[in-house]
């Protein structure tokens, strides 16, 4: 794709990091210079909530006038509705501030190709499996700090049901009702496929959901992280259990962000 | 304006910032490098040209473990990033030291305002909302030992606790920009903390609700 060339604009893309898990910013980090690569943006920054630069001090280094940011999070919700805007002192969509523009994005998570990045996950994962005899799981973080953060998983497993694809598509979650430690009363197909709606493989990927599906009996520690997608399939609860990595490293991420930025100008 | 600042201040001699010397080599080269490897023959170094490498060395230490904190005194040896712009020097360095040349700039041109601790632990919600608690003392402790130079971070601190520099566990040093937090006497570029970062509003909670949580 060829977006628009914005000579005169500046991207912040935001990305939660971590100060456990050494790949939870790699996404960011790659992306961001995929689109530095292509010279759409006068700069292009990276800033995260928990890893440097930080949301906080950022805007030092950006030297244009005109700034998108664009959170690198797969639903609203607590982030994108109350952190961001708080630590970058933003008052809206756009923020006017000491002659400069801030231009508040969506999060990349409600692009609707998610869809077909969660579909090709499982898919890939699953390789050869009927799929009229697959249970998808999407399964999120969700939270109790808003009620948003669940919401876009949700839209996800009405749209992949609406293809027809599989014959049960459900959504769990790590923070809110249906648990994921009860997919296997949620799931009645004998395999199932569990992708996780993430956009960095880290903590939660690792080690927390493989934990809550049983398929790791405690936390293996980072250093074991990738074994758990190299071990599929799980034969746990007399079913066949796939598990998917997350979907924020492909390629097409690169594509969604600047098609997240392009949007944001044409619903201003 | 960033990246001209950066190339005249390259033109003008070596960079020295946290644990890293930047230095032009050619009319369009620079060389980064540890500042203890600045005098390593080449053949003992890994080279890289890809400013990418810069994420990679600074993610773990010698003993492969994970930095989170990219103020933290443990930047791995052995490796020379060479490119041939400077603003591929300016992307490089913003791996290494995230925002020092530009927070440096923007403090000399005096736009740099340092947040007070409590105004930092105020804003907090969700799940650090209970740093709101910390006490001066506590504060004063955890800056004592989470921001220490000597194995904690190399930053020099700008912001206050109560109106106050945390003085009681620090060395007057590590208030002061002019001064290098390695020790070593240099002319360097001070990696500016204008305020408590993320990872010490962590440990403050940590300081709140037990080790354990």
């Amino acid at each position: 794709m060829s977006a628009q060339r914005k000579p005169g604009s500046a991207l912040v893309l935001v990305g939660h990091g971590s100060t456990v898990n050494p790949d939870s910013s790699l996404p960011t980090f790659t992306h961001a210079k995929e689109i530095r690569r292509r010279r759409i943006f006068s700069e292009v920054h990276c800033a995260f909530w928990k890893e440097e630069p930080s949301l906080r001090e950022v805007l030092r280094m950006v030297e244009s006038d005109d700034v998108y940011i664009v959170p690198n999070f797969i639903s609203e919700g607590y982030f994108t509705a109350r952190v961001i805007p708080r630590e970058l002192e933003l008052t809206g969509a756009v923020t006017r501030r000491n002659g400069r523009v801030i231009k508040y994005c969506q999060p990349v998570g409600n692009d609707p190709r998610m869809t077909d990045l969660l579909l090709y996950r499982a898919k890939e994962v699953a390789e050869g499996v009927p799929a009229d005899k697959t249970s998808l799981m999407i399964v999120a973080h969700g939270t109790g700090l808003n009620e948003n953060s669940a919401v876009a998983a949700k839209r996800q497993v009405s749209a992949i049901r609406g293809r027809k694809i599989y014959p049960e598509v459900v959504a769990a979650f790590m923070e809110e009702e249906p648990p994921i430690s009860a997919w296997d009363t949620l799931t009645t197909q004998p395999f199932v496929v569990v992708v996780p709606f993430f956009i960095s493989d880290g903590l939660h990927s690792y080690e927390d959901i493989p934990v809550l599906l049983g398929i790791e009996s405690q936390a293996q520690g980072a250093a074991s992280h990738q074994e758990v997608f190299r071990r599929n399939p799980y034969q746990l609860k007399g079913r066949k259990l796939y598990y998917a990595g997350a979907i924020g490293m492909e390629a097409m991420m690169a594509d969604i962000i600047l098609e997240t930025v392009e949007r944001f100008d044409f619903t201003r | 304006m960033i990246e001209q600042a950066l190339q005249d201040y390259l033109n003008g001699g070596p960079l020295y910032v946290g644990e890293i010397i930047v230095r032009r080599v050619n009319p369009r080269g620079y060389v980064i490098r540890h500042w203890k490897d600045d005098q390593q023959p080449d053949a003992t170094l890994a080279r890289y040209a890809d400013t990418t490498a810069a994420l990679e060395i600074v993610r773990y230490d010698a003993k492969k473990k994970y930095r989170p904190l990219k103020g933290a005194p443990n930047l791995r040896r052995g490796w020379e990033l060479r490119v041939s712009s400077v603003a591929e020097t300016r992307q490089a360095l913003d791996y290494f030291y995230p925002g020092a040349f530009a927070t440096w700039l923007a403090y000399n041109r005096d736009e740099v305002l340092p947040v007070d601790l409590r105004e930092t632990l105020q804003r907090q919600t969700g799940m650090y909302r209970v740093t709101q608690k910390l006490t001066l003392p506590q504060a004063e402790e955890l800056a004592g030992r989470f921001c220490q130079s000597g194995s904690g971070c190399l930053r020099t601190i700008l912001w206050k606790i109560d109106g106050h520099s945390p003085r009681r566990y620090l060395p007057e040093s590590k208030f002061d920009s002019t001064v290098d937090q390695l020790g070593r006497n240099y002319g360097v570029i001070p990696f500016l903390c204008v305020e408590a970062c993320n990872l010490f509003v962590a440990e403050a909670r940590k300081i709140i609700k037990g080790p354990a949580e």
